[in-house]
């Protein structure tokens, strides 16, 4: 960032905007905002529309193999759901005036980052179930907390996502809670789908307080109004307890409650796992973005027979 | 041809407006990409009415939305519009609250104007109360609506889905039905 001091206008504008957010309000597309504002907005809701995008993968690889029509169809709703999220969250980036094509083309040649959470693989049909408790259950606990922001039309599309995931989240309990007191080899692949999906759900709330540059900033813009170990010390006492409950067992051993702050206490993570992924080495980063391309190009045929339909019936532009 | 192709692969961007129910106004939803209007209203039924409730959608080419903060109204002073030309008719939206919410600017009525800022102006008059922090104005000639004789096709079909909503799932306890033998 420039270290040149802003200009008496700017800083009155700033101190203007400051206000605003100060007074609990929205921040709305045509409003004077700092460059630094609209950049890590652009940044943040970017990383946000391709992790709904890319989350359609790993359970959409499961919806020929579901075992019942009932299961099925929940599931297909639920992956139609995180397309129309990612369009939800591409809409609110290009009103700070990003392209949905650049955002794609980032996206596409591996220059934009998504959710370190959907490279890890779907092994088995309880990894749906999992999915939907933990990992929609912590992307929950953020979107929460982001609905609060002071930026008008990415808090209205997390106010709408909220609304929808916890449909996600309640049919990946339910599936959990029904395979964990269910036969000997449902409560095994349960147990293992937990074992893998522990530690990842953690991990997506993002690096450790220390490690997260830009959370300050973010914080007094009225971005994030939680940091990332908060929601991830809510994330943890919301589910610790039910999956204990169900009879589960969680793969922490130093995982207890802590009488004096209320709260499940949980042992270190492994960020060098966290920063391996982040950085393109988790276990599906290249097939995630080869599967991403294809359908984009398999696409391709599509856009150009739409375009041409169009450009006969309304004239060429 | 590829030579022929717009840069934007997606499409033009086209705004939607959602409405609830006969009784309430059309409330902007957010946008779709899309080569036309069919197209849009399609795209838009696939993003934005995917469950209950909806009854009607419309679309404009988000180019064809004029859109004021009540920071822009203020700091432009004073506030020009075009004169003369002969009048158009104009959709007025507002939003009027700070509070969280899912949509953005409600439908409030019409004016008639020959311009779009000339219709702000006009809207700023027609609808004092309450006060608007930003404005939408729409020619009325660039909105398509969903056919109102098919509401039934497009949007019952969501009801019927319960299974995408959360209330179906209850309450879900994980102590209540608690397995024999199971740690507690």
């Amino acid at each position: 960032m420039s270290q040149r001091a802003p200009a008496p206008d700017d800083r009155q504008r700033l101190e203007a905007f400051e206000a605003r957010i100060a007074r609990g309000e929205k921040i709305e597309p045509g409003d004077w905002m700092p460059e630094a504002y609209r950049r890590q907005l652009v940044r943040m809701i970017g990383q946000h529309a391709h992790s709904e995008v890319v989350g359609m993968l790993p359970e959409g690889f499961w919806i020929t193999r579901a075992p019942s029509l009932r299961r099925k169809l929940i599931l297909i709703a639920k992956v139609q759901d995180e397309a129309g999220h990612g369009q939800y969250l591409y809409h609110a980036a290009e009103t700070l005036g990003a392209s949905r094509d650049e955002l794609l083309d980032a996206l596409l040649a591996g220059r934009a980052k998504y959710s370190s959470v959907f490279n890890y693989p779907t092994l088995s049909w309880a990894d749906v179930g999992m999915i939907g408790w933990l990992v929609d259950g912590a992307a929950i606990r953020n979107q929460l907390m982001l609905a609060q922001c002071s930026y008008g039309p990415y808090s209205r599309a997390m106010v709408r996502i909220c609304a929808e995931e916890t449909f996600h989240h309640k049919q990946g309990k339910e599936m959990v809670l029904t395979y964990a007191r269910g036969s000997a080899r449902q409560r095994a692949m349960t147990q293992d789908a937990l074992d893998r999906w522990w530690w990842p759900s953690l991990m997506m709330l993002g690096p450790h307080d220390g490690d997260s540059p830009n959370t300050p900033q973010l914080a007094r813009w009225g971005i994030k109004t939680k940091t990332n170990d908060q929601v991830r010390q809510e994330f943890v006492d919301e589910h610790a307890p039910e999956l204990m409950e169900a009879g589960l067992a969680l793969p922490d051993p130093e995982l207890a409650f802590d009488a004096s702050s209320g709260h499940w206490l949980h042992g270190p993570i492994d960020w060098d796992e966290f920063w391996s992924v982040v950085k393109g080495h988790g276990p599906l980063n290249a097939e995630r973005l080869a599967a991403r391309r294809k359908a984009h190009e398999d696409g391709a045929w599509v856009r150009e027979a739409m375009a041409a339909h169009s450009a006969r019936t309304q004239g060429a532009p | 041809m590829a030579g022929r192709a717009p840069r934007d692969g997606q499409g033009p961007r086209w705004e939607v407006f959602k409405q609830d129910a006969s009784d309430k106004p059309h409330q902007a939803v957010g946008s779709v990409h899309a080569a036309d209007p069919e197209h849009a209203l399609l795209m838009a039924r696939s993003v934005h009415a995917r469950r209950p409730a909806a009854v009607s959608l419309w679309v404009a080419p988000a180019d064809a939305v004029f859109a004021v903060t009540e920071e822009e109204l203020h700091a432009t002073a004073p506030w020009t519009v075009e004169e003369g030309g002969s009048s158009r008719r104009f959709l007025v939206f507002r939003k009027t609250s700070h509070r969280r919410a899912m949509t953005f600017v409600d439908h409030v009525g019409v004016v008639d104007a020959p311009g779009p800022r000339a219709a702000v102006a006009a809207a700023v008059d027609a609808f004092p109360e309450p006060p608007a922090l930003t404005w939408w104005v729409v020619p009325a000639d660039d909105v398509v609506a969903s056919p109102e004789d098919e509401a039934d096709a497009w949007f019952a079909p969501a009801r019927d889905k319960t299974y995408k909503q959360q209330s179906a799932y209850g309450l879900l306890a994980p102590g209540k039905h608690k397995r024999a033998g199971g740690s507690s």
